[in-house]
């Protein structure tokens, strides 16, 4: 179970300063000026975008009004199904306090390119298949299926209002080993690359075969391969210590989805 | 399901079973594709399929496949359990959840595991 709940409320109270700017094709008359908000890294764009999406409304062409909303950052459009916070680590990696400045877009949807997971209802069932997923690699789906639907409502509404003692109330029974484990049956983790928003998933199992508990550096050497070596990873800003048990990890930095979305750093040999 | 199997029942329809040639990267995936509910049942269940297809991908070949209206939907789940994201490529899917060589989808028209 999570014993270090300061990690939680500091992992929870993660944000970034994000600047919307107009399209300038749809605009009609005066250019807005840009809209800025503090947005939860845990959370989805189309969860904390009802704001920008209402003040840009009367500047655009009434035909476009209604249109399906996306966003891009320097043409690279933002997957709406991706938390927050790994898509800002993954195309923003140098840390600095300026606002993160990003374009709205209400028409053109890039369907080609970017899955239209826009409105909440997608997204929470969405959410609720990784939840599931990652139940069925720590658990063989066993905590997650003997849940009630009111408790699969409560981890929702506690992402979406940001209610941390609401969504941990439910969300540490998914954190637990099962009955006399010590840890997870696997990890539930998906690995970027720098410059790429496809990731790579595969079994990984949080002790070795001996059974010691793993930690980064193994995590790394089993990563790595005869032209390239993991060298790094980092999530939710931070660059992570090598000595870091993958248990531990799990327990305290996964995102809500309770996946831990890490990007990896690679050096070719 | 052997090879002759697989040409002959691809020859009428697209091909699930890429034929890239330069794809030297990585074998190809073995999924069993079974219907539930009320969905018709596409005969041959066992396809090779390359592991870089994405969910949507394999999505859109079943709906051809069965020559579904416009308005008619896929879902697809992985071991009955979860959908996974229409972005997911089946190389994930396989690697964490493939049994016996195999990666086990389920396919309906409505909604099934939530």
């Amino acid at each position: 179970m999570a014993h270090d709940r300061e990690v939680l409320r500091m992992i929870w109270e993660g944000q970034i300063g994000i600047c919307f700017q107009a399209d300038s094709d749809e605009i009609v008359g005066i250019k807005p000026e840009p809209f800025y908000l503090m947005v939860s890294r845990l959370s989805y764009l189309p969860l904390v975008t009802d704001k920008v999406r209402k003040y840009f409304t009367r500047y655009i062409a009434a035909e476009h009004q209604e249109g399906a909303v996306w966003f891009d950052f320097n043409g690279t459009p933002l997957r709406l199904h991706y938390p927050i916070g790994v898509l800002y680590d993954l195309l923003h990696p140098d840390e600095d306090s300026t606002p993160w400045c990003i374009t709205i877009h209400f028409s053109k949807f890039p369907e080609e390119s970017l899955v239209k997971l826009n409105t909440k209802e997608l997204l929470e069932s969405h959410f609720l298949s990784c939840l599931k997923e990652a139940d069925v690699l720590k658990h063989r789906g066993l905590v997650i299926s003997a849940m009630q639907k009111k408790d699969h409502n409560q981890l929702w509404l506690g992402l979406i209002n940001e209610k941390f003692d609401q969504f941990w109330a439910v969300n540490r029974r998914l954190m637990e080993p099962y009955s006399d484990q010590e840890s997870f049956k696997n990890i539930p983790v998906r690995f970027y690359n720098d410059d790429d928003f496809t990731y790579m998933q595969k079994l990984i199992s949080p002790l070795s075969e001996s059974g010691q508990k793993k930690n980064l550096s193994d995590l790394m050497a089993e990563l790595s391969t005869p032209v390239r070596k993991a060298v790094g990873f980092r999530t939710h800003g931070i660059d992570l210590h090598e000595e870091t048990q993958l248990q531990w990890m799990s327990e305290h930095l996964s995102y809500p989805d309770n996946f831990l979305h890490l990007s990896v750093d690679y050096k070719s040999i | 399901m052997t090879d002759t199997e697989e040409t002959q029942s691809a020859a009428n329809t697209t091909s699930i079973t890429s034929t890239t040639p330069n794809d030297k990267d990585a074998a190809k995936i073995c999924v069993l594709l079974n219907a539930t509910g009320n969905v018709p049942i596409i005969k041959k269940r066992t396809w090779t399929v390359d592991p870089n297809k994405t969910v949507s991908w394999i999505q859109k070949f079943i709906h051809k496949y069965l020559k579904l209206d416009q308005n008619e939907q896929i879902f697809l789940y992985v071991n009955q359990t979860f959908a996974p994201a229409p972005d997911q490529i089946i190389k994930n899917l396989y690697d964490c959840h493939g049994t016996n060589g195999k990666l086990v989808l389920y396919y309906c028209k409505n909604q099934a595991w939530g």
